[in-house]
């Protein structure tokens, strides 16, 4: 985990140095409040890349799941309303993965490929819910989540630090965690030493789209609407999240919380970019090009014959 | 006499041709105004342009790899195509074209030079290029002004009765098809698909072959933005967001595999019709908009659960 905390302590004290408002506790709990939800969709696909596979239906199950929330807090946006809105949109997320999942482990398509796919359906479905339109929610109680601060944190800061707490252990220390990890390293040796190969894989997704819909919950909270391109520019964020954070795309290394570091390092880059007056445009290219270098450091060590 | 029975191969091989005159009959007689001449003419010129990103996105496909940066390199050929035209008129196509294969030969040093798996290294190319289509737009769409809209006559004008577009697409197929077919690199790139590490073995350069696929890729899609941008008489810096999935699409449900080796600029003819006659005839026979995305995504899904040559891959991820 060295490398990625390394490079978040340079690039915090170079921005810092080139404006101090940056270390400001006021600019600090703006980096937590950005970093919360890309942190829930970057732990969810640190599952799926520490198995070797990828997911890139992201947008797609955060456009559904939003679509989700926002119809069910449409019908009632109360307390009650809003607590089943967190749940409906968790299973949104849970059943697209799950559905991913098992198109993958029982047609054996390559994961990419698949959530390729679910990506267009599940946006699609959204925008079919939706009718093409927004579905505005500012009054509900589900905002509760993003307006009151608990020791000058937003609400869904805590508890996206709760739930990564849970995430880390499990990926961590339980026995899950520890064959995701298995499979990612050789699926070959796992499969041998009785692994259960494919519930494992379809379980993964699942749970990646469970952490997707909370993210889309959170997301369609803080901007006060559901719509199609809630998610849109996610996916890649997330993977130059996990990647740079040092898993690694080949799978079997890689953890939670290296995400979590990655997560904070881009958006402390993005932060910083914009204190430094660098335009908005230019963020995904610089992103664009670290992508490239995390990549190509990790894998320059692994000398694999065939890569495509 | 030997057995009659087509194998598994012939079958796969006939099955978009057959796929697409099924889906051309079940919409002739759902709604028997489909099927007049001009039509047809809409329904090609329609496809050029998605036709141009697939036909480039085929030979990296054959490859076995894949290019997410086709939406942004077009969108990028579009922008260029719609800033150069006031100052340098038609050659502002080849500039747009330049650019893109310069795009495209970016992803292929990342790819093979730095070992990075294509996905990501065409996921973050793409960032870096819509990025800089972004830059030079200042982020608005750049407008054709009027006065230079005789530029754009050479793409959206008429020979002969026929949209000048449908021509520009025909000499995209035959070249590609040239180039896919009849030249060594042709071969050699279906070759690694198939088996790289046997082509290796035999001599061939395999790392300079896949330059030239990313290359030729990043050419056609900036072409393909080009053409787009005329017919809008627009460049878009995210106007080709939406073509990845119909030209990944055409390419897979054309017939070539998603794992390489099989397949060709001639299927995905087949396959971009097949894309654009579903998308028409939905909207001909009312079917919604927005239920297309999802046709769409569950055509992607069992045309490769279809073609997927399963043993070519022994752990699947």
């Amino acid at each position: 985990m060295a490398p990625p905390l390394i490079a978040l302590i340079v690039a915090t004290i170079a921005i810092s140095l080139y404006n101090p408002s940056f270390l400001s506790a006021a600019n600090l709990g703006r980096v937590a409040s950005i970093s919360a939800i890309p942190v829930l969709l970057a732990v969810g696909a640190t599952f799926v890349i520490i198995m070797g596979s990828i997911d890139l239906s992201v947008q797609g199950v955060i456009a559904l799941s939003a679509a989700i929330t926002a119809m069910v807090l449409r019908v009632d946006d109360g307390a009650l309303g809003s607590v089943l809105a967190l749940g409906a949109a968790v299973v949104t997320g849970i059943a697209t993965g799950a559905v991913s999942g098992l198109l993958h482990t029982l047609l054996r398509i390559p994961s990419f490929m698949v959530t390729l796919g679910m990506w267009f359906v599940s946006a699609g479905l959204a925008t079919l819910l939706l009718g093409g339109g927004t579905i505005a929610v500012r009054s509900a109680d589900l905002r509760v989540l993003i307006l009151q601060r608990v020791f000058g944190l937003p609400l869904s800061v805590w508890l996206v630090l709760a739930i990564v707490a849970f995430a880390a252990l499990m990926q961590a220390r339980s026995r899950f965690g520890r064959y995701v990890v298995a499979i990612g390293g050789n699926e070959e040796i796992a499969k041998l030493s009785g692994l259960p190969i494919r519930r494992t894989r379809a379980a993964v997704f699942a749970i990646a789209g469970g952490f997707y819909g909370l993210a889309a919950a959170l997301s369609v909270a803080q901007l006060g609407q559901g719509n199609v391109d809630i998610g849109d520019g996610r996916l890649f964020t997330t993977i130059t999240a996990v990647v740079l954070g040092g898993t690694s795309l080949t799978g079997g290394r890689g953890g939670v919380l290296n995400s979590v570091l990655g997560v904070l390092l881009v958006t402390v880059l993005g932060n910083g970019m914009i204190l430094m007056g660098v335009p908005p445009y230019l963020q995904q290219a610089v992103l664009g090009v670290l992508i490239i270098l995390a990549v190509a450091s990790s894998t320059a060590r692994i000398r694999e014959g065939v890569y495509k | 006499m030997t057995a009659t029975f087509p194998s598994r191969g012939q079958v796969l091989s006939a099955a978009p041709t057959v796929f697409l005159i099924l889906l051309t009959a079940i919409i002739v007689l759902a709604s028997p105004g489909f099927f007049s001449g001009s039509t047809i003419l809409v329904i090609l010129a329609d496809s050029v342009v998605l036709f141009t990103l697939a036909a480039g996105l085929s030979f990296v496909i054959l490859l076995g790899s894949i290019d997410l940066s086709v939406p942004a390199v077009a969108s990028l050929g579009g922008v260029i195509v719609a800033m150069l035209i006031p100052s340098i008129g038609l050659a502002a196509y080849p500039a747009a074209i330049l650019a893109g294969a310069g795009a495209g030969l970016f992803s292929g040093l990342v790819h093979v030079l730095l070992r990075v798996p294509s996905f990501i290294a065409t996921l973050a190319t793409g960032g870096i290029v819509s990025g800089m289509a972004l830059w030079l737009s200042s982020s608005r769409t750049v407008t054709i002004a009027g006065e230079y809209r005789h530029v754009l006559d050479p793409v959206i004008g008429d020979s002969f009765g026929i949209p000048r577009i449908i021509l520009i697409g025909a000499v995209v197929c035959l070249i590609g098809v040239y180039i896919q077919r009849y030249t060594k690199f042709g071969r050699a790139i279906r070759a690694i698909g198939a088996g790289e590490s046997a082509v290796r073995a035999s001599g061939i350069h395999v790392g300079r072959q896949k330059l030239i696929a990313f290359t030729i890729a990043g050419a056609f899609a900036a072409c393909g933005g080009a053409l787009l941008a005329a017919r809008m008489t627009s460049g878009n810096p995210a106007g080709a967001e939406q073509l990845l999935l119909p030209a990944i699409a055409a390419v897979l449900v054309g017939g070539t595999a998603i794992t390489g080796g099989t397949g060709g600029v001639g299927r995905t003819v087949v396959g971009t019709l097949i894309v654009i006659v579903m998308r028409i005839g939905m909207t001909f026979m009312g079917v919604d908009v927005f239920a297309q995305q999802i046709l769409f995504g569950s055509v992607l899904i069992c045309a490769i659960a279809l073609t997927l040559d399963r043993d070519l891959l022994q752990i699947v991820k």
